[in-house]
């Protein structure tokens, strides 16, 4: 459906490198990276707002790479989401629908079928300015949606809205996706990320550095950026060690880790979600169970309960939860021990790529 | 907190004397003059005939040169091309501008030896003592002022609301009329008050390119020179509450639109 090649743009300090991407008919494509990553820019380049200095954009086969914005069939919601302010919501939406010079009836009867589902049908007389942040995005959805565009690009869509309200935006975009509207979603919010999207590209310093559905990127990062995005804090360069058919690696700061079967670089980096290390005073029983003794350095509160930072040589991070910090009264400076499985840990990328993001 | 009120003191004193300085000279002129004199000069058909014919040349003017003015100041919003800042220079110029010096240099141009006073009178139309050349000289000094005021409304209007309209299919021409214009309206009305104002106050580049037909500020001078003070006081008055009528009129009118925009963004916050 969607098909950009090697698109390239140049911008005052920063530039966008070779992206190629593939959006298929009804997918919910989500472009994740940071502020000042490209993922603007690069809407604004697929939908023709800035032209690129190279590379090419298709759409349904169809190269629209010099294509005039207007002509293009791609619907783009910005971040601030641009209604115009001296319009009433109904003129905002009936806005395209007039420039397409439809018959009245018709356009009366888009305005009200779009106020319908995205539920403004009494905004409709109010003025832009008398809105919500939540209102004015489904405003600014219908203004877009009654123009029926092949591909919808939405620019960051939850960031005017209260987070009381992502909720209800996140279901009416979902909703819109089963409806079979392909859409492409830029956020820097890896949460966003994982309830939308059906696939997932991650952006950083203008180039796609990892794409696939959620589950491949977020579980098998191939970088320690996208690692970090994916929310693990646990990281170790380490070098592999095999002896009678068994793995073992040492980090940096020489903590030895037994790991699970398998075949294994020489050095790599090895992550483990916080989630997955438990402390005890004790240690976890077990033959394999990797068990090291450490200090208790930090015992921050979290969404979910606390995390606890562990100096064992190296530096590991834990979840705990309200009642496991209840029962266990952990408290700074105490020697406890982490202990996770061997395949808790995960090697990141193909381990010889020690380059850091 | 004694500091504090003492420097609202001097500066209270120090704006007060700036203010008087305004008002003191006009309100010795409404003093000077009797009733009876303001009336017999209001009713002194010469006078009404230029206090209506500088109006209606002004706003004229305003109008005509505002079509070219406010694309002008929308390309200054917008765009970048090279020599801007020398082309903002030349917007500027006439503010700095000696206004006799600038009736000198109109004068040249707008002569039958000039370049467009040549090709109009090739046409039958002469550009020097009439209408069309006032309106000229009371443009060129006041444009800035137009351009200026428009080109900080349109550079205020967000340029995301633009793209959005163009993502939605819009032309750039139906851009400029239905989202650029309409939210930079207050400033290009606030610049064409400024504009129209300083156009008929004008009298330094207009009496170099027309003595006639009198504009009002012109007969304020000749009645000065040919009866004294006396005499130019009245009519000064007249065209002073004429044009300060005017000129509240409009203040009221793009005041009243500011406070609805204004309504508008509270609402929002």
């Amino acid at each position: 459906m969607l098909r950009t090649e090697q698109l390239c743009k140049r911008l005052d300090s920063f530039c966008l490198r070779e992206i190629s991407l593939e959006v298929a008919q009804g997918d919910y494509y989500v472009l994740l990276g940071r502020s000042g990553a490209g993922k603007t820019q690069l809407l604004e380049v697929i939908c023709g707002l800035t032209p690129p200095d190279k590379g090419r954009v298709f759409l349904d086969g169809e190269d629209i790479t010099r294509k005039k914005v207007q002509d293009r069939g791609i619907g783009l919601v910005f971040q601030d989401l641009a209604l115009f302010p001296h319009y009433s919501v109904k003129d905002n939406i009936m806005y395209p629908l007039k420039l397409m010079k439809l018959p009245l009836r018709e356009r009366v009867s888009r305005v009200q079928r779009a106020a319908e589902e995205m539920n403004i049908t009494d905004l409709l007389l109010r003025k832009p300015a008398n809105l919500s942040g939540g209102e004015k995005q489904r405003v600014a959805l219908a203004r877009t949606l009654v123009t029926e565009p092949k591909i919808l690009l939405l620019d960051e869509p939850m960031a005017s809205v209260d987070a009381s309200l992502k909720d209800s935006i996140r279901r009416m975009l979902r909703r819109l996706n089963r409806n079979g509207q392909t859409i492409v979603h830029v956020t820097h919010d890896f949460g966003e990320a994982v309830s939308l999207a059906s696939r997932v590209g991650v952006m950083h310093n203008g180039s796609i550095i990892q794409e696939g559905t959620p589950a491949e990127v977020f579980n098998h990062p191939a970088n320690r950026f996208v690692a970090r995005y994916a929310g693990f804090k646990n990281f170790f360069r380490v070098t592999f060690v095999k002896s009678y058919n068994s793995w073992s690696c040492v980090t940096d700061n020489r903590t030895k880790f037994r790991l699970a079967k398998g075949e294994y670089p020489s050095s790599g980096l090895l992550i483990i979600a916080a989630g997955e290390v438990l402390v005890s005073r004790q240690g976890a029983a077990g033959v394999q169970i990797n068990n090291i003794h450490g200090v208790i350095d930090d015992v921050v509160p979290s969404p979910t309960g606390y995390e606890i930072t562990v100096s064992a040589g190296d530096i590991f991070y834990a979840d705990i939860t309200h009642r496991g910090m209840e029962e266990q009264k952990f408290v700074i400076g105490e020697q406890v021990i982490v202990s996770f499985r061997p395949e808790s840990l995960r090697l990141v990328g193909n381990g010889e790529d020690k380059k850091e993001y | 907190m004694k500091g504090h009120s003492l420097f609202n003191w001097i500066f209270a004193i120090l704006a007060s004397l700036v203010l008087l300085f305004i008002i003191a000279p006009l309100a010795g002129m409404f003093l000077d003059s009797s009733m009876g004199e303001i009336r017999n000069t209001a009713a002194d058909p010469v006078v009404r005939r230029s206090v209506w014919y500088t109006l209606a040349i002004a706003f004229t003017a305003t109008i005509l040169f505002a079509v070219g003015a406010v694309p002008l100041a929308w390309i200054m919003a917008r765009r970048k091309f090279p020599l801007k800042n020398v082309v903002q220079g030349i917007i500027d110029l006439p503010v700095v501008l000696p206004h006799t010096a600038a009736g000198i240099a109109l004068l040249g141009f707008l002569s039958r030896d000039g370049l467009l006073g040549g090709a109009a009178q090739k046409a039958g139309v002469l550009l020097v003592n009439n209408g069309a050349g006032i309106a000229m000289a009371m443009a060129f000094v006041s444009l800035p002022f137009l351009i200026n005021a428009a080109r900080d409304g349109f550079a205020a209007v967000p340029e995301r609301t633009e793209k959005a309209a163009l993502m939605l299919g819009a032309s750039p021409s139906r851009i400029f009329f239905t989202i650029s214009l309409p939210q930079a309206w207050r400033s290009v009305v606030s610049g064409f008050i400024m504009m129209f104002a300083r156009g008929m106050s004008e009298f330094g580049a207009v009496v170099i390119i027309a003595y006639h037909p009198m504009i009002a500020p012109v007969l304020i001078y000749d009645r000065f020179n040919t009866y004294g003070l006396s005499a130019a006081r009245p009519a000064s008055i007249i065209f002073i509450l004429v044009a300060l009528v005017f000129f509240v009129l409009f203040r009221v009118l793009a005041t009243e639109r500011r406070q609805i925009f204004r309504r508008e963004d509270d609402a929002t916050d």
